[in-house]
C-alpha cells in the first residue's frame, strides 16, 4: 500500500473520553466483515466484491439489502472488535449493551463504499447507525438514545425475537 | 493554501463559528477545538491541517421541531465545506433555549 493511499484510507480519529477512557492504541490493515451474531456466515453475502468498486448503483443496492436485511447496522472506521475511531467505538460499545445482533461493515477497506454511504444517508461522517431499515444518525445520537431510554424502546422487538 | 483564497486568513473556528452564528441565531455557540487529543494518532499524521476535530454546542430557536437526526444534517449541510476541507470528526449538542429551561 503507498503512502498516499494509507493517508487516504486512514483518515480517522483517535480515541476520546465520553464516559469511559478509550483505548489510545490504533489498529491498522483490518480488513475483514465482522458480526458478532450467532450465524457469522449470514453476512458474507453483502461484502461488496471489487468487481462492484465503480457502480455507485450496485454499492446503492448493497447498502439498501444490508440496511433491510439486518435489524442493526453499522458503517463504521474498523469492525466491532477493533475499531479504529473513537466514535465508531463508541457507537459499538452503546449497541453491545443490548442483547441484539449488530451488523458492520468496515469504511475503511473500500473508499466507493465509504462513498456510497454518505450518499445514501445525506449524512458526511462515521460511525452511521441503522435500526430496522432507518437511518439512526452517528455516535451523538446514538448515544443520547441510550440515555434518553429512546434506544432500548427502539430495539425492543429485536430482543424479544432472539 | 493560496487557493482557498480570503477564507484561509480566518482559522477554521472562525469559520465554524461564523457561519453557524448567520444560519442559526443561535443564543449560545460553544465552538471548541479538541484537535489536540487526537494529534498524535496515526490516521491523521498524515493530514497537513491541525483544526480536524471540533466540539459544537448550539442552542438555536430554528431546531424547533426538529430531531435531533434533522438538526445534525443541519449543521453537517452547513459545514460542508470545512468537512471537504480537513475537517474529520464534529461533535454535535443542538438544543432549543426550551430544552435548556426545561422548567419555563
Amino acid at each position: 500500500m503507498t503512502t498516499s493511499l494509507s493517508s487516504i484510507l486512514f483518515k480517522g480519529i483517535a480515541a476520546r473520553s465520553f464516559t469511559a477512557p478509550l483505548t489510545r492504541s490504533c489498529y491498522h490493515g483490518m480488513r475483514y466483515f465482522a458480526t458478532v451474531s450467532n450465524d457469522p456466515d449470514t453476512h458474507d453475502d453483502f461484502k461488496p466484491a471489487n468487481k462492484l468498486e465503480n457502480s455507485n448503483i450496485s454499492l446503492a443496492d448493497v447498502i439498501e439489502q444490508d440496511v433491510k436485511d439486518n435489524p442493526v447496522m453499522i458503517y463504521m472506521k474498523g469492525v466491532p472488535d477493533f475499531p479504529q475511531c473513537g466514535f465508531s467505538s463508541l457507537a459499538v460499545r452503546v449497541l453491545q449493551q443490548y442483547d441484539v445482533p449488530l451488523s458492520a461493515r468496515n469504511i475503511l477497506e473500500d473508499p466507493e463504499l465509504k462513498n456510497a454511504v454518505k450518499a445514501f444517508s445525506n449524512w458526511p461522517t462515521f460511525p452511521q447507525v441503522f435500526i430496522k431499515g432507518e437511518f439512526i444518525g452517528g455516535s451523538d445520537i446514538v448515544l443520547n438514545m441510550h440515555q434518553t431510554g429512546d434506544l432500548k424502546e427502539k430495539l425492543k422487538d429485536i430482543t424479544s425475537k432472539q | 493554501m493560496s487557493s482557498r483564497g480570503a477564507s484561509a486568513l480566518l482559522s477554521r473556528a472562525s469559520r465554524i463559528r461564523s457561519k453557524l452564528q448567520t444560519a442559526l441565531e443561535a443564543t449560545v455557540l460553544e465552538v471548541d477545538d479538541v484537535s489536540y487529543q487526537h494529534a498524535g494518532h496515526a490516521a491523521v499524521k498524515g493530514s497537513s491541517d491541525k483544526e480536524t476535530h471540533f466540539n459544537v454546542k448550539i442552542v438555536s430557536p430554528k431546531f424547533e421541531g426538529q430531531s435531533l437526526v434533522k438538526r445534525h444534517r443541519l449543521v453537517y449541510d452547513l459545514l460542508a465545506e470545512e468537512l471537504q476541507s480537513g475537517l474529520h470528526a464534529l461533535s454535535i449538542v443542538a438544543k432549543t433555549l426550551h430544552e435548556t429551561n426545561p422548567n419555563k
